[in-house]
């Protein structure tokens, strides 16, 4: 199978995207290409316009200059920052993940299996905890066998081993389902200590390529501070060592971007 | 009771169920009280021009809807605050022209509180076609519009038109108020609306439960409602409303009542 697409040929090439609003610069020439099984954590300071550059991706809005192509066959999967479900709404996990589509119930079985979701398909969606509802997302997205999985902050709002098991999760499907995926996270701590691909966004792509790399970019420190960088420093060193860092600069990280 | 009395009533409680499931769902009482509120205006409108008082209603409340959406886009005011100026100007000019226009308080007062006086055999085909359609229309949209409101981002990025989807609700709801407004009342209307659904809610498991719940408690309340108000000369809307609410206490204590045993 991977052998027909070869590896120039990208899912979505993004040229010159120009957003503008109410006079405003949201994205200024903004290129990026998402090839065959890449895994790219975009990452950017609130304002940056990393929704407002998913939303182009996913061909929600057309863009003022430039544009957005995707491959002919390309299915997305997306994951949405976070959904509130009302509680007015009687809807259990398994018509949640029916409706609208065509899953069937064997597809709905092996979908719930792989997400680890299995024994939720009868509980109400208003009863589930962030982490389970953030894995019911997942499998919605995973339904329509996409070939590039998009997440808006998937973890934002569990605490941080749901992160971790989170992260684990998406990873485990990029290997076994050989997806693509594009994802935005505010955990600097976890996306820098990976080895994949990150791109700095702000208004335009500050800086992209491998978390070493990125970390010592001046536009990089210039946004997110000395502290990043230097913690950046601390990952290759000893467990115990940035394990510290890592607890603090989570806090940290989070006050910052909540503001 | 007369059977385009009966008819007409069964149709606009089949609809009411699933269309107050969405009024409940996405917080919507308030619009369709203020496209409620903008009904006398059509009427009036309707007198002038010469149309049914339907025609003069429905206009209104599309008219309403898309007001209602661009001044939402301007994002200066609250929606609340939107509907209430919108719903209270409407109310008010239709108070204001009915009068000048000539019709007595009683009149008014039938638009208020509902009348069984006001269903004619005319009216019915109009209220059972508008009921009908909006049923059919509903059915079609629902499993778009029932992602919708579990996340409208989702919904939008699997393909939902999320603007066209919203409009298409509003104007259903100008619709079955308008249709249901001279039975039940202005003041009335979204409990008919809102108190069905809510009560099905207290047993239902799913959407389409507590859709199909809230039209066969709605049936049930006008079979009950309709022929008391008839037999003690009483408006029919707070007969109805009456009656809903106390279905609503029953399912309530008896779903305390099971939880505990």
């Amino acid at each position: 199978m991977s052998a027909e697409i070869s590896a120039t040929d990208y899912l979505v090439t993004v040229r010159d995207l120009t957003v503008v609003k109410q006079g405003q610069t949201i994205l200024d020439a903004v290129s990026l290409d998402i090839a065959k099984h890449d895994f790219i954590t975009l990452i950017g300071p609130n304002g940056a316009g990393k929704t407002v550059l998913l939303r182009h991706l996913l061909k929600l809005e057309s863009p003022h200059g430039g544009r957005v192509h995707h491959q002919s066959g390309l299915k997305i999967g997306y994951v949405p920052q976070r959904v509130t479900i009302d509680p007015s709404l009687p809807m259990t996990v398994q018509r949640f993940l029916t409706v609208n589509n065509d899953v069937t119930g064997s597809q709905l079985d092996s979908l719930a299996t792989e997400t680890k979701i299995s024994h939720l398909l009868n509980s109400p969606l208003a009863d589930l905890s962030g982490g389970e509802l953030q894995r019911v997302l997942l499998t919605r997205a995973l339904a329509g066998k996409p070939n590039l999985l998009i997440l808006d902050e998937p973890a934002q709002n569990l605490d941080v081993n749901g992160q971790l098991q989170f992260y684990t999760m998406i990873d485990e499907i990029y290997e076994s389902r050989k997806l693509s995926v594009l994802m935005v996270s505010h955990d600097l701590h976890l996306v820098m200590s990976s080895t994949r691909k990150v791109v700095c966004l702000f208004r335009h792509i500050c800086c992209s390529g491998a978390p070493e790399s990125v970390a010592r970019d001046p536009e990089f420190i210039s946004i997110f501070g000395d502290d990043m960088a230097k913690l950046m420093a601390v990952y290759p060193h000893s467990h115990a060592h940035d394990h510290d860092h890592d607890h603090d600069h989570h806090h940290h990280a989070a006050t910052d971007e909540e503001s | 009771m007369s059977a385009h009395i009966l008819l007409t009533t069964l149709a606009l409680a089949l609809v009411a169920g699933p269309l107050g499931c969405f009024v409940v769902w996405r917080r919507m009482a308030y619009f369709g009280d203020g496209l409620a509120h903008s009904a006398l205006l059509g009427v009036a409108i309707g007198l002038v021009i010469g149309v049914s008082n339907q025609i003069g209603m429905m206009a209104i409340a599309i008219i309403f809807a898309l007001s209602l959406i661009w001044l939402r886009a301007k994002r200066v005011l609250a929606t609340d605050t939107l509907l209430g100026i919108l719903a209270h100007a409407a109310l008010s000019l239709g108070v204001v022209a009915m009068t000048l226009l000539g019709a007595g308080d009683i009149e008014v007062h039938d638009y208020l509180l509902g009348s069984l006086d006001a269903v004619t055999q005319d009216m019915a085909v109009w209220v059972i076609a508008g009921s009908g359609l909006s049923l059919g229309l509903l059915m079609r949209l629902w499993p778009g519009l029932i992602l919708m409101t579990t996340s409208e981002d989702l919904a939008h990025a699997e393909g939902v038109h999320i603007v066209r989807y919203e409009f298409a609700l509003m104007v259903l709801m100008g619709v079955v108020v308008a249709a249901s407004i001279q039975l039940v009342g202005i003041l009335l209307i979204t409990s008919l609306l809102i108190i069905p659904a809510s009560t099905a809610r207290l047993f239902a498991r799913s959407p389409e439960a507590m859709a199909i719940g809230g039209s066969a408690i709605a049936s049930l309340c006008m079979l009950i409602g309709l022929p008391l108000a008839q037999n003690f000369q009483l408006a029919t809307g707070p007969v109805i409303v009456c009656v809903s609410v106390a279905s609503f206490m029953l399912v309530l204590m008896a779903r305390l009542a099971t939880r505990k045993g």
